[in-house]
């Protein structure tokens, strides 16, 4: 085969050239063609979600381990801590259950509705972006658990992230931590609107602050509900700086994240699936505008 | 075949979620190591195809918006090493260490780099020189692991 080897030689002298090509191709066009990337990214994700799950078991309990050697070296100051909260927490008991009774009542005179019902579903992590310029976790629960786009996350603490990619059995949450990630939310007390936006630090921002809000270290950031994807007041976090620029602290421990809750709140601020036109279904969805037309 | 596949193996490790304190979300890129390793000592057995398909792997599953930048920088890196062979032959294991160092920091600072541009705004570059140590540090694990399977390789292939 005198003939195939200085082709196969010329193949493999182009190899190189021709991969760094078509991977700087993909990741810049990588943004305009999301669609298919998407898809290819679910199909893998569902795909390899069971053996993530089950190469992240022992990571899982040496991760717990190191958390009880923690727990038990620290165990006396912790104790005195909780006292303290306990303390704290018991005078703020107190203060809920009248608001409570007061709340009733006023809802009462009012005839006040209170929102849709809420459902939720539990989900573990099983992938972290692990990049230094990605913030979002891969869970193990899908469409075939009730999950869909746009819904929140939630851990007990507070606001973790929405979802933006959905497979039958995992979803994506993107943090609030993301470059990517911008929420509306609210000072509470103040009633002033903002933008909570992330940086890929663990500190997202606060933008889009009119000037004069008195904004402090230490004051609740709640959503406020506008656009529709989430409902009010979830809290969120903490104000934690303001030199300039103001940083959250997020409730939420967003770098231990094994667990969350994925809840529906039966709004649909985000748009369906349906709504965008899949590549090969362009012309279909035209004949049935024109149709409607 | 033991390249290639711990190579995947490697790239899967990338992804797990280790919850280790003040760790946070930055996980050491084992992908990066594997590629690296088997570059020094058998890039014969690792072929442009499957550090182009790991790359691209880790991008899909990680979520990222920019499929391929994963793939650019291994092939890169591999690239890079493959150039300076010669260097890390028959060296102590520092040699071999401060040149894994090196090549992360370039892959980092490219991805920094093209992230940056593509967002056009500055990134906040603590994350990627955190990335850049952890991934180093963590480099005497992955690099015993793989040592390990390269000795188990005859036995494996006969």
């Amino acid at each position: 085969m005198r003939v195939s080897a200085p082709v196969r030689a010329t193949v493999q002298r182009l190899t190189l050239p021709f991969l760094i090509f078509i991977s700087a191709l993909l990741a810049v066009l990588g943004k305009a063609d999301v669609l298919l990337f998407d898809r290819v990214r679910v199909v893998l994700a569902d795909a390899f979600a069971p053996v993530l799950q089950i190469a992240g078991e022992p990571i899982a309990s040496v991760s717990k381990a190191v958390g009880a050697i923690e727990d038990a070296v620290t165990v006396y100051r912790q104790n005195q801590e909780l006292k303290l909260e306990n303390q704290r927490l018991l005078q703020w008991q107190q203060v809920a259950r009248r608001l409570e009774s007061e709340n009733e009542e006023l809802r009462d005179l009012v005839k006040f509705a209170p929102q849709g019902a809420v459902s939720s579903v539990a989900a573990q992590v099983i992938a972290d972006s692990g990049g230094a310029f990605l913030r979002n976790v891969l869970v193990n629960v899908g469409e075939r658990e009730g999950v869909a786009r746009g819904q929140p996350a939630l851990t007990g603490d507070g606001l973790v992230g929405r979802v933006i990619e959905l497979g039958d059995r995992t979803a994506r949450i993107l943090l609030l931590t993301d470059i990517n990630s911008h929420i509306p939310v609210v000072v509470e007390g103040t009633h002033e609107r903002a933008m909570l936006s992330g940086d890929n630090s663990d500190q997202p921002r606060l933008v889009y602050v009119q000037p004069k809000t008195p904004v402090k270290p230490g004051d609740r950031i709640v959503t406020s509900g506008s656009g529709g994807i989430f409902p009010p007041d979830l809290p969120v976090g903490v104000v934690a700086s303001v030199n300039g620029i103001i940083r959250i602290e997020p409730y939420a421990d967003l770098a231990r994240l094994e667990m969350v809750r994925i809840v529906n709140y039966g709004l649909d601020g985000v748009l369906p699936d349906s709504a965008i036109p899949a590549p090969q279904s362009t012309r279909g969805a035209r004949a049935r505008a024109a149709e409607t037309r | 075949m033991v390249p290639g596949t711990t190579t995947f193996l490697f790239t899967l490790l990338s992804l797990l979620p280790f919850h280790v304190p003040s760790f946070g979300s930055i996980a050491p890129s084992f992908a990066l190591m594997a590629v690296f390793h088997w570059t020094v000592y058998r890039p014969d057995l690792l072929p442009l195809g499957v550090v182009f398909f790991a790359g691209l792997l880790l991008d899909l599953l990680n979520g990222t918006p920019y499929v391929g930048l994963s793939a650019l920088a291994l092939l890169l890196v591999r690239t890079g090493v493959l150039s300076q062979r010669r260097v890390f032959s028959h060296r102590p294991f520092s040699v071999l260490w401060l040149g894994f160092f090196g090549a992360a920091a370039g892959a980092f600072a490219l991805e920094w780099v093209f992230v940056s541009l593509m967002q056009v705004q500055l990134m906040v570059p603590r994350p990627f020189v955190f990335q850049t140590l952890v991934t180093a540090a963590c480099f005497p694990i992955g690099s015993y692991i793989l040592a390990l399977a390269h000795r188990a390789m005859p036995a494996l292939s006969t």
